[in-house]
């Protein structure tokens, strides 16, 4: 029985959105924006980036709304001819491939070093591959359903682990605002981008939504509560440790939770409820960027999605494995932001003033 | 076999072959004699109709027939004399009486039909009707005596309530059918009938709002339904079971329930609902996974006692599911991550504890599963005399005998307890499944193979569809207005639409 269930609502895309940008950022933005400005005004950086982040995200809306019902991979072969589409679909897989095996190498790093000392991260890493893959079977609508079920889960646990810290916040580590002025705040903006590295995956969603219209306002609603958790997380976390606390510590957010304790409830310490709500953020991501280049791979090739990811998940975990050190995975994470940037920034302005010329000339030549 | 009669061995053969009556009285009775020579309760009664020498016969079981209707509504007037009477009438023919005839001005039965086949006959007369046999006519009347054999209604076990009706389904279709009607006049609440088993048939009905459900859930119910292809259907579970959409899948995709308005109520959501003879659990159709939560009760109190009922049962869930497996985990991997004094008062009391956490979590758990299930079997009064030893050896002495904490022996007190509160029985059954489950992934990884087995579990449960539904909705499928009627129940003013996710034809309960 085919049915609306199969479609994505634009709320569902706005939570896959959402899901997906909130993913390692939230335990390292805090430290990448500050060493990035040196000052406690990176709050507002975030915003300016998720600001800048709707506006690339719109143009991609634009861009799919030109090709209703299909993915990034079909169209833009149209566009710019066979061989040069391949070309851009193969980098786009290959970053989403990328991406996926950074979450799964950083899942790796922070569990084993809160949670499961020792034990060897293959361990870690392949039944949550294993999860993952079962997940993605299912296709974008269990996708969007997974994302909606842990969400509000999330939300309610972040916050409420967030504002638990006001204990130990103060709010003159945050003063004074714009006291080094504006430079700083544009230096912070480009880390910020980087944590709402996610809107990307309109490309391939919109693809299964019913009414592609509406997908800007899921593109703004999946950015502005994003923005939101980051507001608060970064807020939070330089209130309680202050600027220069947080540029020295790899995961500033945890240290946060772990540095204060409460008396008088049954949990004194509350990392191990971030700890799960991160994990489940980052499986979320995992599966939403592992199944965007699955799909991609399976669409190229012609081959069946299924048997598509039983190869891929292996490929993933052999590369979550190349970083040698966290310096390195940490390296990696910054590579693929810039390359998300520039990628995802600059190629569907392109393919779009081509799409529209291209349409252009045709007219010219039937009229 | 009352007149004695035998067919030769040469008679049957050809006997064996005919397929409709003859309207020759030898011939027939022959026929029926030869259905009937291995029922030894039925009972075959020849007369001569109203003082005529037209030949009649009348064919029925005795067990199954109400004999006091047959023979004050069928034998006497037959046997009257209403010769005059049919002199006047249309169909009047010398040496013959017509079957529209005695229907109409005779016989005193409000059901009947006429049938020439003889296969058909026989299984109505088998069902408790009775046949009607007349010389010269091909056409055989059946009569409707049927009495079937049921208790009194009852209030259903398995789901007792405070507040809301007392009434349960019970093993006779045609009673349940009249209980659901009952709840309400309506004339849109559509009743279909169906026959399902290949060797034993059994009445099967699909209930649902002509006006309300979605026409294409409807059309899959009927073909999934129509597609069962067994000997017999003995319960509704084996309906359920034949046409789940995943039979791998730890959750019941069906709701079976004893009380009819809970399947008035999922009708009026637009749910369909089915029903089988001889059993009092009818089945509902789809199911999401907040009906798993849900009581009648919840709809009959006012909304803020019906919202924490429900919140309160989610948190049983949630016990019932996960914590012996955070006990497990915090134990054997994150002492670090539970208060202080908490931690060492756990460890305290698990000095001296031969076994691992695991060990120790499996064995309470399996023996409390071992109890309640002991308790379902035994007689009555029995029962609480055995929960009084079987908790109290297990637990005390288990403690005392230093084979598992005092801790352990709460947890699982907790989890069992919990697991009860579910409304659903089969519900229930699930999550103690699962528990054990997410006990071993707990053991193997800690806190973090918590969190793949919950994340494991959401990611079959978006999976999974009952009938199309999804089975998360309403987590999933977000549409804030069934989130009226998930977690929290909203006042009955303000759930102003049906359920969404069933994509009914009529979307407003009311205004």
């Amino acid at each position: 029985m085919k049915d609306e269930n199969d479609y994505l609502t634009p709320v569902q895309v706005a939570v896959v959105i959402i899901n997906t940008m909130l993913g390692a950022g939230i335990l390292t933005l805090p430290r990448t924006t500050v060493n990035a400005a040196h000052t406690p005004d990176v709050w507002i950086s975030i915003m300016l980036g998720g600001f800048i982040i709707i506006l690339l995200g719109m143009v991609i809306v634009r861009l799919g709304l030109r090709y209703r019902g299909q993915t990034f991979y079909q169209y833009v072969s149209r566009i710019t001819g066979r061989w040069i589409g391949a070309f851009l679909s193969a980098i786009v897989i290959l970053y989403f491939m990328l991406v996926a095996s950074y979450e799964v190498r950083a899942l790796s790093e922070v569990t084993g070093l809160y949670l499961l000392e020792g034990t060897p991260s293959w361990a870690i890493i392949m039944p949550f591959l294993w999860v993952g893959g079962y997940l993605i079977r299912g296709g974008a609508g269990a996708l969007a359903r997974l994302c909606e079920v842990i969400l509000p889960i999330t939300g309610i646990i972040f916050f409420l682990t967030m504002f638990l810290s006001f204990g130990i916040f103060d709010i003159h580590n945050l003063r004074p605002v714009l006291g080094l002025g504006v430079t700083p705040v544009l230096k912070g903006i480009e880390p910020a981008i980087l944590s709402f590295i996610g809107f990307e995956t309109l490309l391939v969603l919109q693809a299964f939504m019913k009414t592609p219209e509406k997908a800007a306002k899921s593109v703004i609603v999946g950015t502005l509560i994003p923005t939101a958790f980051y507001v608060t997380t970064v807020v939070m976390v330089i209130g309680a440790l202050t600027v220069d606390g947080v540029v020295t510590r790899t995961w500033p957010t945890m240290d946060l939770i772990r540095s204060f304790e409460l008396s008088g409830l049954i949990f004194e310490r509350f990392e191990s409820f971030l700890l799960v709500i991160w994990i489940m953020q980052i499986y979320s991501t995992f599966t939403v960027t592992c199944y965007a280049s699955a799909l991609g791979i399976a669409q190229l090739t012609g081959r069946n999605l299924k048997s598509v990811i039983n190869v891929l998940l292996p490929v993933i975990y052999v590369l979550s494995m190349a970083p040698h050190s966290l310096k390195e995975l940490n390296k990696l994470g910054d590579v693929l932001g810039l390359t998300a940037l520039c990628l995802f920034g600059l190629l569907p302005p392109l393919l779009l003033i081509l799409s529209k010329w291209k349409a252009g000339k045709k007219d010219g030549i039937v009229s | 076999m009352t007149r004695g009669y035998s067919g030769g061995a040469a008679g049957s053969d050809q006997l064996a072959k005919s397929e409709h009556f003859t309207g020759d009285m030898e011939l027939d009775l022959r026929i029926v004699g030869q259905c009937c020579e291995r029922h030894s309760d039925a009972r075959i009664r020849e007369l001569y109709i109203g003082h005529t020498d037209i030949r009649a016969a009348i064919v029925f079981i005795e067990s199954l027939s109400d004999n006091s209707e047959i023979q004050n509504n069928i034998i006497r007037p037959l046997m009257s004399d209403f010769a005059e009477r049919y002199e006047g009438d249309a169909s009047y023919a010398e040496g013959t009486v017509s079957g529209s005839f005695l229907i109409n001005k005779v016989l005193s039965v409000s059901e009947w039909a006429a049938q020439s086949r003889v296969q058909e006959v026989m299984s109505a007369v088998l069902s408790g009707s009775t046949a009607l046999l007349i010389a010269g006519s091909k056409e055989v009347l059946v009569l409707g005596t049927v009495q079937g054999k049921a208790r009194s209604l009852e209030e259903p076990v398995s789901e007792a309530v405070v507040r809301g009706a007392r009434i349960g389904f019970t093993e006779l279709l045609s009673d349940n059918i009249a209980i659901l009607r009952q709840q309400g006049i309506c004339d849109e609440l559509s009743v279909e009938r169906f026959l399902v088993g290949k060797r034993v048939k059994k009445e099967l009905v699909i209930a649902y709002m002509e006006e309300i459900a979605n026409p294409q859930l409807v059309e899959e119910i009927k073909r999934r339904i129509a597609g069962i292809d067994i000997d017999m259907v003995q319960e509704s579970g084996y309906v359920e079971q034949l046409i789940e959409d995943n039979y791998l899948s730890p959750f019941p995709q069906l709701q079976s329930t004893e009380r009819p308005d809970r399947v008035m109520a999922a009708l009026m959501e637009g749910r369909v609902g089915i029903l089988l003879d001889g059993t009092p659990f009818a089945l509902i159709a789809p199911v999401t996974f907040s009906m798993l939560l849900q009581s009648p009760e919840d709809y009959a109190e006012r909304w803020i006692s019906g919202t924490l009922f429900r919140l309160l049962r989610l948190l049983a869930a949630i016990n019932s599911l996960l914590i012996p497996a955070l006990y497990i985990s915090f134990i054997s991997f994150h002492p670090g991550l539970i208060p202080t004094k908490l931690a060492m008062s756990i460890l305290g009391t698990r000095e001296g504890v031969p076994f691992s956490s695991l060990v120790e979590a499996l064995i309470m758990e399996v023996s409390i599963e071992i109890l309640r299930e002991a308790g379902l079997r035994l007689p009555k009064p029995i029962g609480p005399a055995m929960g009084i030893v079987g908790g109290l050896v297990i637990g005390e002495a288990a403690v005392q005998a230093g084979i598992v904490s005092p801790i352990l022996v709460i947890v699982v007190a907790v989890t069992a307890i919990s697991s009860f509160a579910i409304p659903q029985y089969n519900a229930g059954i699930t999550l103690r499944m699962l528990r054990f489950i997410a006990m071993f992934c707990a053991a193997v990884l800690g806190l973090y193979g918590v969190v793949l087995f919950f994340l494991l579990l959401c990611s079959h449960m978006v999976k999974l569809k009952s009938f199309g539904v999804p089975y998360a909705s309403p987590a999933s499928s977000i549409r804030i207005s069934d989130w009226k009627d998930f977690f929290i129940r909203a006042p009955i003013p303000f759930m102003k639409s049906r359920p969404k996710l069933l994509h009914t034809k009529n979307t407003k309960r009311k205004g």
